[in-house]
């Protein structure tokens, strides 16, 4: 059964994580933990640090400090970078992005790129058979193995970078805005996907998004980034029912809603803006 | 409404591109009234943008258009190259989902306000500035930004810029196309917000292009669904969304995540949107509706009291979150 989030040994540890450029703090003693099986939300506007965290986890980005540890292993202290070693890695944590066409290669069939992923990290194994069960996984059937990125549509490129990050048996999907660029009816048959292999696999997801429907609809406890901090963490169910920072009051209430009232979010944004403890961090507003 | 007091009106506008299979705009008629705010909700690809750039006379070359689309009584369609370039820079304009794309990082924001003022023998020099510094107060922004370039604008500064250059010649239509859709959710508010001020400041009629059917239901008066290149049901904001009469408008918002909702698994809408290079016939939605029957299939459904859709008098859309919808 699931354990509760904090519990002994998390499938994913992250503690003490910072990270400025320049002046900005772009991550700001970020700690959490996520255990086997579970789905982590990640919410915040663009700029609050939920990217840069994410590239840390993955190893993209280099923290100035702190620790991230996948059952229990040291991501960050090693520095060695060979060959084995980034493999090792690549097997514990892996990556969705919001635009799948700028993660797989325009030239080469989708079963043809799960190929090449699998006969890196499992040479030994009969990759054609696991194509197929990958394909089907995600709900794309065997003809897809033949099309190009191009050839297919937004929907079925992300069920092809959940296939391929699956390939490799992952025990953590960092999913970042995996589902903003696309459709609701889309968006909808995905979500749908990610909670059926989480219930399938037991693999554990750390869900980054700016929208709070979808954290309702898939996670099941949050952290929420402001400035480059956690400023508020619980179960899902209770920080959108009862938060209790004004930030992530002021993230509720700018959801378009009957009743809306856009003209007090915006008194209240900046009222907390005004309020808040100066910080060094630039106001940005690019998205993700 | 009378067409005196619309400030858009397209009739059957029907847009055909070559090597398509079927019309991109298939038939569509919509109205934007004086100081209304009217929503056009859709999947990408559904023709939501090409309606609006029509407004504009903006056609993709080569497009075969039949119909007619008037801005303030006139049809754009029939205008001359003149005709179109006064209808842009004074009676209809424009704003687009990425301020920073459309603003150029060259130039300082108060020439980019005040040259198209200048360009389009509006507002004279003097008097442009005069307009831009009162319109930079009505978006909530100080004179300094006059002097400053996009790179130091936020995102949702720079959409505030737009509006206010939108509005320099003072139009009766604002067209917006996603504006707040790269925006953060709390400066989503600020910009609705605005424009809902702006609306009733000026008297501004918006056409407002958006994927998100919260935000339609919050912000606008009337709500056009579109499908395919077809408005599939229209009307006020509250009815079709607290009780949708369109199959496809009740499994848009049964596919939403909501806030409210119990967190179990969404109604997803199988399949995708048909595609361009396909011919269609009968109901465009007849190959993912839940209540497609033969006829469906074979006949074409014509809007009859705001809705498209052969079995409308008989359905009753329940659907798996009655009740809990915008504006319900
Ligand atoms: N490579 C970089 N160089 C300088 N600043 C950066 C870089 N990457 C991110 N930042 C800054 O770090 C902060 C957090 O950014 P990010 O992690 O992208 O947040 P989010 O994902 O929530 O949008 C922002 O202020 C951003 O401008
Ligand atoms: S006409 Fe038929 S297929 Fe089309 S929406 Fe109505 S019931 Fe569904
Ligand atoms: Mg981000």
């Amino acid at each position: 059964m699931h354990e509760m989030t904090g519990g002994a040994d998390p499938v994913l540890r992250v503690s003490g994580l910072r990270k400025t450029y320049g002046v900005v703090r772009a991550v700001d003693d970020v700690s959490f933990t996520l255990d086997k099986g579970r789905s982590l939300g990640v919410v915040g506007e663009s700029g609050s640090g939920k990217t840069t965290t994410a590239r840390i986890i993955v190893g993209l980005e280099h923290a100035d400090t702190g620790q991230v540890a996948v059952a229990g292993r040291d991501r960050t202290e090693s520095r060695r970078h060979g060959r084995a070693e980034r493999l090792r890695r690549a097997r514990e944590v892996q990556m969705v992005f919001q635009d799948p066409f700028l993660s797989l290669d325009p030239r080469i069939p989708v079963g043809t790129a799960l190929r090449e992923t699998l006969r890196l990290h499992f040479p030994r194994r009969d990759g054609a058979a696991r194509v197929a069960e990958l394909l089907d996984q995600v709900g794309l059937g065997e003809r897809a193995a033949a099309a190009l990125p191009r050839e297919l549509s937004g929907g079925q490129r992300q069920r092809v970078a959940i296939a391929r990050a699956l390939a490799v048996e992952p025990a953590v999907l960092v999913l970042d805005e995996a589902v903003a660029a696309l459709d609701v009816s889309v968006q909808a048959q995905i979500l749908n996907l990610l909670a059926d292999i989480r219930e399938q696999t037991g693999i554990g997801y750390l869900f980054i998004t700016h929208d709070l429907g979808v954290v309702r609809c898939v996670t099941d406890d949050v952290v929420v980034m402001w400035r480059g901090a956690i400023v508020e963490r619980g179960p899902t169910e209770r920080v959108l029912a009862a938060p209790e920072h004004p930030y992530t009051r002021l993230l509720l209430d700018s959801v378009p809603r009957p009743g809306w009232d856009p003209g007090r979010v915006a008194a209240d944004r900046r009222a907390l803006a005004s309020t808040a403890a100066p910080s060094p961090s630039s106001p940005d507003h690019r998205k993700s | 409404m009378s067409a005196a007091t619309h400030v858009l009106e397209i009739d059957g506008l029907t847009l055909r591109l070559p090597r398509t299979a079927r019309p991109v705009l298939d038939g569509v008629d919509l109205t934007v009234g004086a100081s209304e705010i009217v929503a056009l909700v859709g999947e990408s690809g559904s023709g939501k943008s090409m309606t609006l750039r029509t407004a504009l006379g903006l056609l993709p070359r080569q497009a075969a258009v039949g119909g007619s689309v008037r801005v303030a009584g006139e049809d754009v369609l029939t205008m001359t190259p003149a005709r179109l370039r006064d209808l842009r820079a004074g009676t209809a304009s424009m704003i687009f989902q990425d301020p920073r794309a459309a603003i150029n990082p060259l130039r300082r924001l108060g020439d980019f306000l005040t040259e198209s003022a200048r360009i389009n023998g509006g507002a004279g020099g003097e008097r442009a500035v005069v307009r831009a510094r009162h319109l930079l107060a009505a978006v909530g922004l100080t004179d300094r930004v006059l002097s400053q370039y996009p790179h130091e604008l936020s995102g949702g500064m720079l959409q505030r810029i737009m509006i206010a250059s939108a509005l320099m010649n003072d139009p009766g239509l604002l067209l917006c196309d996603e504006p707040t859709t790269a925006l953060d959710v709390t400066t989503q508010a600020e910009i609705v917000a605005l424009l809902a001020d702006l609306r009733n400041t000026f008297g501004t009629g918006m056409l407002f292009v958006t994927h998100d059917l919260g935000l339609a239901a919050a912000i606008s008066d009337r709500v056009f669904v579109m499908y395919a290149g077809r408005i599939v049901e229209h009307g006020p904001a509250g009815s079709l969304f607290g009780a949708p009469r369109h199959p496809y408008t009740a499994a848009l918002l049964d596919s939403t995540p909501r806030l409210e909702a119990p967190s179990e698994r969404l109604a997803a809408i199988p399949g995708q949107p048909p595609d361009l290079r396909a011919p269609l016939s009968g109901c465009p939605f007849a190959a993912r509706c839940a209540y497609a029957i033969e006829r469906c299939r074979a006949e074409r459904p014509e809007p009859e009291n705001g809705v498209a859709c052969h079995r409308a008098g008989e359905l009753v859309l329940a659907t798996v979150r009655e009740g809990d919808r915008p504006r319900a």
